[in-house]
């Protein structure tokens, strides 16, 4: 099935950017400004929204001359891309983000053609499926797992490793009891924020010298 | 403008593709996506999170009206989205040594693709037609496709034992607990930070 | 392909002499002419990498220059800029990428190597003290004479001598020196598991170009060097780093930890490694040390991981899987072909043996000496993500146990089995084994560009 792969949709969305000459900055400029100081952590709006594993935003300005004999061709319009990587349906997806962050996502596509504001659902999701593009081949490398589960199983992991560490040499008795507390602790805390083990965001760009 | 995030790079490409040739790459991405086996290099080099080929033909540009231009192209285009983990360099070098073969038959349909060997032509072209990710998200940025499979293995094992542990005798539960030990003992590795990029 | 022009290559690149004793002078040139004569003046005494028939040299010397050394050698702007990036910029700048932070950090770094002035290494290796002294005032009378350079300080090194003869032993009791690997045309006697796997699991050398610029490396490409040709062809990158060794905490650690494991102290060494003291390695020999195989070379370093690939018998994050993985990362190896380094150097500072008082401050470690094509492709990566990091082993953050800077909060897991002494085994507030204490990047030149360098002939395109 296209766009998908087992429980994770791949949505691709292309949405053509407002091309307006009397616009300074450009509509393109002001999404990427805007795109430079929002956050990735747990305070990113992916993070606050339901069901995004990764997800990015770019900006294509053009396509790319490779070369002769190659025919060089422009593009007449910029486009935003959106590519994202989450759990459920698309129509869940997209209320879900227009339930809770609609500020954010007026802010990037107000710059956008045709862009209805996130206020009228049917309008966002019709505005949404008309930029769909179809991901034609889709790899996962998990793809049953949502969100939750695997935040939940990566806390599990540090946990196990020092449950393991700090009792060895236990007696059997005393492990068992202690197990049994640990496993129970461990199931009631709270699962990790998404986004929330991010480092300190940068602007550096992989280089091609490392 | 940042491709990193934490463990995870988000790398763009598109490359553009004579219209006859989009459908050889049509059919190879569905026996791809069809073919479990034909993806298990894929899977082995264990360092992609997801990834995807987006064929987009020169008509599928969005056009929304509203004073918007229409595009007049004469190539199709093929838009390639990767998250991966290690170095940009690492990730090109692993993807020739050995998927070769399997890029060649996605790639070759692009214009001027080199072939994936030798590997600094084929690096050349990536670094051509690859452009900048703005926004780079993920829930879990110090994991890597790797912590993330273990981080299941131990969640499995550790359900399974807390499963059985109260209603077991001690000895009963310290062998249980040495067998799911041994299950784990490879998925321990501790979260942190990525290694620094140049 | 054919044998490799030996005479024009510097021995140091072909062959681990086996001279007992070793000095290395750091030298620092002020005026490019008079350093150019004194260049020219050591060319004739540098020891390349002809085969030695009959007695073997008791001296040997070679050269090689830091990338401001070659800038204050007056080299040709063009060439200097062609210099692949990682070596321009030099070991200091690469700590971010290297791990060299905490301890390790250019900060804490001796003065020679925390001020930008190393030129050149002069490296000197000796059968016996009398003769490296005797060559070493030699070689300075020839650099006073000429003015050519001042020598910065110097650094001894030589192998631990246990009951009156040199070893291969290393100041934390392991046994050093099983890891170089083959290299087409590099005669030297070969050894089964040096170089890389074939598909029908023999082992066959490596691509002369992942040792040497000016041949074809492991991807069919000749690797990144300086222009004109000539003045990379047969040369090499040295990486060098003085690395201070804790014997006392290493000592102090590996008791605590053996007193909770069951299968000894010897063993748990041996599970840091990848090999017992004595060299055997415990994928061969997971029970007890066996010097049949140790010192055998046939066998000595002839083995894979892929029966082993839970860690069972050499644990996944051991030192030695970790730098070598051989078959371990699958695709018979190609992964890894990229990614190997030939060793050159030699322990520094008083040997303790087991048992004798040792301290922390002591001076003692090894220099620690690595030969490349590549830099950032081999050493660096190598480095990177398979000793300060543990992604590609599917170990996470988890460093290589006795090089990793854990700064007291490293973990090391011996995977173990249902056997009573082979239990798994979790050490944790791994401490700082190791510290850099300084170090740089150096071009090994061929002698002909040696002497083109000399004459001052380097002329690009």
């Amino acid at each position: 099935m296209p766009n998908k792969n087992g429980s994770v949709y791949g949505l691709t969305i292309l949405s053509p950017i407002i091309d307006d000459d009397k616009a300074t900055p450009s509509h393109d400029l002001q999404i990427r400004d805007y795109l430079a100081r929002l956050s990735t952590r747990e305070d990113s709006p992916f993070a606050v929204a339901p069901g995004t594993h990764l997800a990015r935003l770019v900006v294509l300005d053009d396509v790319i001359y490779v070369g002769m004999p190659a025919c060089e061709e422009h593009l007449k319009s910029k486009y935003l891309i959106f590519e994202s990587n989450c759990d459920g349906d698309l129509d869940g997806y997209l209320h879900g983000l227009a339930d809770t962050i609609a500020d954010h996502l007026d802010a990037i596509w107000k710059h956008c053609v045709g862009y209805p504001g996130a206020a009228n659902r049917q309008a966002f999701v019709d505005y949404m499926k008309a930029c769909q593009l179809n991901t034609t081949f889709y790899f996962a490398a998990v793809n049953d797992k949502s969100v939750e589960e695997t935040l939940r199983a990566l806390q599990t992991k540090t946990a196990v490793a020092d449950f393991i560490a700090t009792h060895q040499g236990a007696d059997p008795a005393t492990l068992q009891r202690e197990f049994i507390r640990f496993a129970a602790e461990l199931k009631a805390r709270p699962i990790p924020r998404p986004g929330s083990m991010g480092p300190l965001r940068d602007i550096k760009t992989g280089g091609h010298n490392e | 403008m940042s491709n990193i995030n934490g463990k995870v790079y988000a790398m763009n490409a598109i490359t553009p593709m004579k219209p006859w040739k989009t459908w050889i790459v049509r059919g190879i991405l569905f026996l791809l996506g069809n073919f479990k086996r034909l993806r298990q290099d894929v899977v082995d080099l264990s360092f992609i999170e997801f990834a995807r080929w987006v064929v987009l033909p020169r008509g599928g540009f969005p056009f929304l009206g509203n004073g918007q231009v229409k595009e007049n192209l004469r190539y199709d285009y093929l838009l390639f989205f990767s998250n991966f983990n290690g170095t940009w360099n690492q990730y090109i070098d692993a993807f020739s040594a050995v998927l070769s073969k399997g890029l060649n038959l996605i790639w070759r349909w692009s214009e001027k693709f080199p072939g994936s060997v030798p590997v600094t032509l084929f690096m050349q072209y990536i670094a051509l037609l690859q452009f900048d990710t703005d926004y780079y998200y993920s829930a879990y940025p110090n994991a890597t496709a790797n912590d993330i499979e273990s981080a299941h293995i131990v969640q499995s094992s550790l359900d399974q034992l807390a499963a059985m542990a109260e209603g077991s005798s001690p000895q009963q539960f310290a062998d249980a607990y040495l067998r799911f030990v041994l299950q784990v003992q490879c998925h321990l590795g501790a979260t942190g930070n990525a290694p620094v990029a140049g | 392909m054919s044998k490799l022009n030996a005479t024009d290559i510097q021995g140091f690149v072909l062959r681990g002499y086996n001279l007992p004793v070793a000095r290395y002078l750091f030298l620092h040139f002020e005026s490019a002419p008079r350093a150019r004569s004194l260049i020219a003046r050591l060319l004739a005494h540098v020891t390349t990498g002809q085969r030695w028939d009959g007695s073997k040299p008791k001296i040997t010397v070679n050269i090689a220059f830091t990338h401001r050394g070659l800038v204050h050698l007056e080299l040709p702007d063009a060439t200097l800029l062609s210099f692949p990036v990682e070596f321009q910029q030099g070991m200091k700048h690469r700590s971010e990428i290297l791990g060299d932070c905490g301890v390790n950090a250019p900060e804490r770094w001796e003065a020679i190597w925390r001020e930008d002035r190393v030129h050149a290494w002069l490296g000197i290796n000796a059968l016996t003290p009398d003769a490296l002294d005797a060559r070493c005032s030699a070689m300075v009378s020839d650099i006073e004479e000429t003015g050519g350079a001042i020598v910065l300080g110097s650094q001894d090194a030589a192998a631990v001598v246990i009951d009156g003869k040199p070893t291969t032993k290393e100041h934390f009791g392991y046994t050093d020196g099983f890891g170089n690997p083959d290299y087409l045309g590099v005669e030297r006697s070969s050894q089964p598991g040096q170089g890389k796997l074939m598909p029908n699991g023999s082992w066959a050398p490596l691509a002369t170009g992942e040792l040497l610029l000016g041949y074809a490396d492991e991807a069919g490409e000749i690797p990144v060097g300086p222009v004109p040709h000539l003045l990379a062809s047969n040369g090499t990158f040295m990486v060098y780093r003085k690395l201070h060794q804790n014997v006392a905490t290493f000592r102090g650690f590996l008791e605590r930890q053996a007193a909770a494991y069951a299968g000894g102290k010897e063993k748990l060494a041996a599970k840091f490694i990848g090999r017992w003291r004595d060299g055997t390695p415990i994928e061969l020999a997971p029970d007890h040390p066996d010097p049949s195989i140790a010192q055998d070379p046939n066998r000595n370093t002839n083995f894979t991981y892929g029966a082993d690939a839970e860690g069972t018998r050499c644990p996944i994050g051991a030192h030695i899987r970790r730098v070598h993985p051989r078959d371990a990362f699958g695709f018979n190896g190609r992964l890894i072909n990229r990614r190997r380094i030939t060793r050159r150097g030699l322990p520094y500072g008083r040997f303790a043996a087991e048992g004798d008082p040792v301290s922390d401050t002591e001076d003692r470690g090894v220099i620690f000496m690595a030969l490349n094509a590549s830099i950032s492709r081999q050493f660096e990566f190598v480095q990177q993500q398979w000793v300060q990091y543990g992604n590609d082993a599917h170990l996470g953050n988890d460093k290589d146990p006795l090089m990793g800077n854990h700064g007291g909060h490293g973990r090391f897991v011996v995977q173990g089995d249902l056997s009573r002494a082979n239990p798994p085994l979790i050490c944790s507030h791994l401490p700082d084994f190791v510290e850099l204490r300084g170090g740089d990047y150096f071009f090994l030149p061929s002698i002909t560009a040696l002497g083109m360098i000399a004459m001052g002939l380097v002329d690009p395109r």
